[in-house]
């Protein structure tokens, strides 16, 4: 697909949801669709690291929890506007990267996914334990929420920050760095070897892809209202591994795919219930053996065979 | 079609109009119940929501609950939270906003409660919470929000008491204590057993899932305690009575779980249970059980093939509120109303807990409600009501009325 047609496709997926508060009469979709909307931009960061640099990282949830948690006490301890501590919240999430991305990023496979699980473990035990800021795992209530809990302009604040970031992660893709970072996953050997040095380009990668996770946090803190320490756990960042792998890894499109799946396919299958999870699991393990490329990556091979079928006729 | 025949159908239909006109209009209300029907919850959500269908049954069968000339038959729709505060909030929503409900019921488990909690009150809907016994649930003043169970240190507080008046000085605690309600079981008790010249020496964590407590209780026994305190789900407490018994740790062991027999023989055995302590509110157990509790025992096992748990009549009863407050309001419809409605009630002749009413109502002004608190111990194979816990819910109340 050339440059403009896949512009034009953004376009509408971009048209067709913003005009889902007017189409959707059902409001629970709606607050399904602020979720997915926020896994987008937790996607779209575990993309970076995981889709183009081949770093599979198992904090996301872990720095989400951060941007959560900054963005609500700083709002409590310091009366800072909500636009403030969302502001606030990746940067304070960047500082937390870059202390355990420096580290971490010494390592390399398996090694690096153990590291980063075992800081998103300790995230948790310090939420759970430091009662005296974060209240423990009773969690804290009643956040605020800006225009009054209105879901239709929260979606649209939504909106926009995930098409941003959708946009920013593309611009990093295209440009020299994430050049680099696909390089560094191709052949990290190599890439040294020429003279690049490839810890930064990586703890570049870590830290952006931590300050997306941050800033999701921060949107969810202030959407729900409500956050404890078991909303950040290890399950939620193998949701957005997931959700990059469902989608498509290393592709734009595909963390936008793979997020509404993890978001909206668990609710879809309520129907099932106490089989619920068996499904789940079920279709999550079928679509990894089957479509190790993802959703995206099915559809441009289905596209190219198309392709080159019609050039042969 | 001949004339005579239209005829006939027009004058059939007239009849059965006429006739209908004479009885109650039968309208259907949809209740729903959010709570952990699988994970580590389940213990105590599923019979809730077990609860819940059978009480609707029971209505339903004795008629519906009343409003006017309309007679409402009970619907229940229960998802599963998970007891996760994400889905939580996903299950509520759907409840609301997709299936148009305006009861919601069940709440087992404190986390995805609190997260309900935090929006509830700007929704048209009223929420009833069962075994969530996290004590912020009823200190924000939510009108629309009323819980069944006491908080767990109104609980502790009793639990204290009784221990210190067993003249027990060292206490050593093993439990969930990362969850905030457990350690305000804890933190009650504490201050309590302090007042007898006691104390507290050891607070060592399992979580949730941990099934090897071993390391907890060796170095427990290392300090030579005069009792054991076990707070926590039921499956992790009764690995710690088994394995403190094969440790040889021959101490009263005490414990607030609130887990049925057939529970806690899934993991351990009767022999090493026989003599535990279980220091909660007084639950169902047949000893303890009014006529009411006896009867919803026979019945739950009945239907459910299965006994129910000590904790699912808080759900049981919620349905029992309900209808009681919807009858004395006159509307399905006014949530206000009838939140309001539910405040001002006796306690209901149907439900199955025993509740001590403050100020003569069911629920105080922060939609508390209270039971008694009970000592069971394990005595062959049961649990056993031994006796009552002191517990002031009056005091309780207005302490609780304090906090924000």
């Amino acid at each position: 697909m050339n440059r403009s047609l896949q512009s034009l496709a953004w376009l509408l997926v971009f048209a067709a949801l913003a005009m889902l508060p007017q189409v959707l009469t059902v409001k629970y979709y709606l607050h399904l669709s602020i979720l997915a909307l926020i896994w987008v931009i937790m996607a779209q960061g575990q993309n970076l690291i995981q889709g183009y640099t081949g770093y599979v990282s198992i904090v996301g949830a872990g720095f989400m929890g951060i941007g959560a948690y900054s963005s609500t006490l700083i709002g409590m301890h310091f009366q800072w506007p909500i636009w403030a501590t969302m502001a606030a919240a990746p940067l304070v999430t960047a500082l937390f990267a870059l202390a355990t991305g420096y580290p971490s990023l010494r390592v390399k496979g398996h090694y690096f996914a153990i590291v980063t699980l075992a800081f998103n473990l300790i995230i948790v035990i310090v939420l759970v334990n430091y009662k005296e800021l974060t209240n423990g795992e009773t969690g804290i209530s009643n956040i605020p929420k800006p225009w009054g809990g209105s879901r239709d302009a929260y979606f649209y604040l939504v909106l926009m920050l995930a098409a941003a970031m959708t946009a920013l992660a593309a611009l990093i893709a295209r440009s020299r760095v994430g050049e680099i970072l696909l390089a560094i996953r191709q052949n990290e050997d190599l890439v040294g070897s020429i003279g690049i040095a490839a810890w930064k380009y990586k703890l570049f990668a870590f830290v952006i892809s931590a300050m997306y996770a941050g800033l999701a946090g921060a949107l969810y803190a202030h959407f729900q209202s409500f956050i404890n320490p078991e909303i950040f756990g290890v399950a939620q960042s193998l949701d957005a591994i997931l959700a990059v792998i469902l989608g498509g890894s290393g592709t734009i499109a595909g963390p936008v795919i793979g997020a509404f799946l993890v978001v909206f396919l668990p609710e879809m299958l309520r129907f099932a219930d106490s089989f619920r999870l068996i499904l789940y699991g079920l279709i999550l393990v079928l679509a990894t053996i089957f479509m190790p490329i993802g959703i995206v990556g099915v559809c441009k091979a289905l596209i190219g065979r198309f392709s080159r079928k019609e050039a042969a006729s | 079609m001949s004339s005579r025949t239209i005829t006939g159908a027009v004058a059939a239909l007239t009849i059965a109009l006429t006739a209908s006109s004479g009885f109650a209009a039968e309208k259907k209300l949809t209740i729903g119940v959010a709570d952990a029907l699988t994970g580590g919850g389940a213990v105590y959500g599923l019979p809730q929501a077990n609860a819940v269908k059978m009480a609707a049954d029971e209505i339903n069968a004795a008629g519906g609950i009343k409003v006017g000339s309309d007679n409402y038959k009970i619907d229940v729709i229960a998802y599963d939270d998970k007891a996760n505060p994400t889905e939580a909030t996903n299950a509520v929503r759907k409840l609301i906003d997709r299936d148009g409900v305006k009861y919601i019921l069940g709440f087992c488990c404190s986390g995805s409660t609190s997260a309900v909690a935090s929006f509830i009150g700007n929704e048209k809907a009223v929420m009833l919470v069962g075994n969530a016994a996290e004590r912020s649930i009823t200190t924000k003043k939510i009108p629309n929000l009323v819980r069944t169970r006491p908080p767990a240190d109104y609980t502790g507080q009793a639990a204290g008491t009784f221990i210190a008046r067993k003249g027990h000085k060292r206490i050593a605690v093993l439990g969930a204590l990362d969850v905030g309600f457990y350690a305000q079981y804890v933190d009650a008790v504490e201050r309590e057993v302090k007042k007898t010249g006691g104390e507290i020496i050891a607070r060592e964590v399992f979580s949730l899932r941990d099934r090897d407590m071993t390391p907890q209780l060796t170095k427990i026994r290392g300090l030579n305690p005069d009792a054991i305190l076990v707070v926590g789900y039921v499956e992790p407490a009764a690995f710690v009575y088994r394995q403190a018994v094969e440790l040889g740790m021959n101490i009263p062991r005490y414990g607030f779980t609130s887990g049925s027999e057939e529970q806690f023989l899934r993991v351990t055995t009767s022999e090493q249970m026989e003599g535990v302590w279980d220091l909660r509110p007084t639950e169902l157990t047949l000893l303890s059980a009014t006529k009411n509790g006896i009867a919803y025992h026979a019945n739950y096992t009945k239907k459910y093939n299965a006994s129910p748990s000590p904790s699912s009549p808080y759900a049981y009863d919620q349905l029992y509120v309900l209808k009681a407050a919807i009858e004395a309001a006159g509307t399905v419809d006014d949530t206000v109303v009838v939140a309001k409605a539910i405040r001002g009630l006796p306690v209901p002749p149907q439900v199955v807990m025993q509740y001590q009413p403050v100020d003569g109502k069911m629920f105080d002004v922060n939609g508390q409600a209270y039971t008694s608190n009970g000592a069971f111990q394990w005595q062959k194979g049961k649990w056993v009501f031994v006796e009552d816990l002191p517990s002031d819910s009056k005091a309780y109340s207005q302490f609780l009325s304090t906090l924000n």
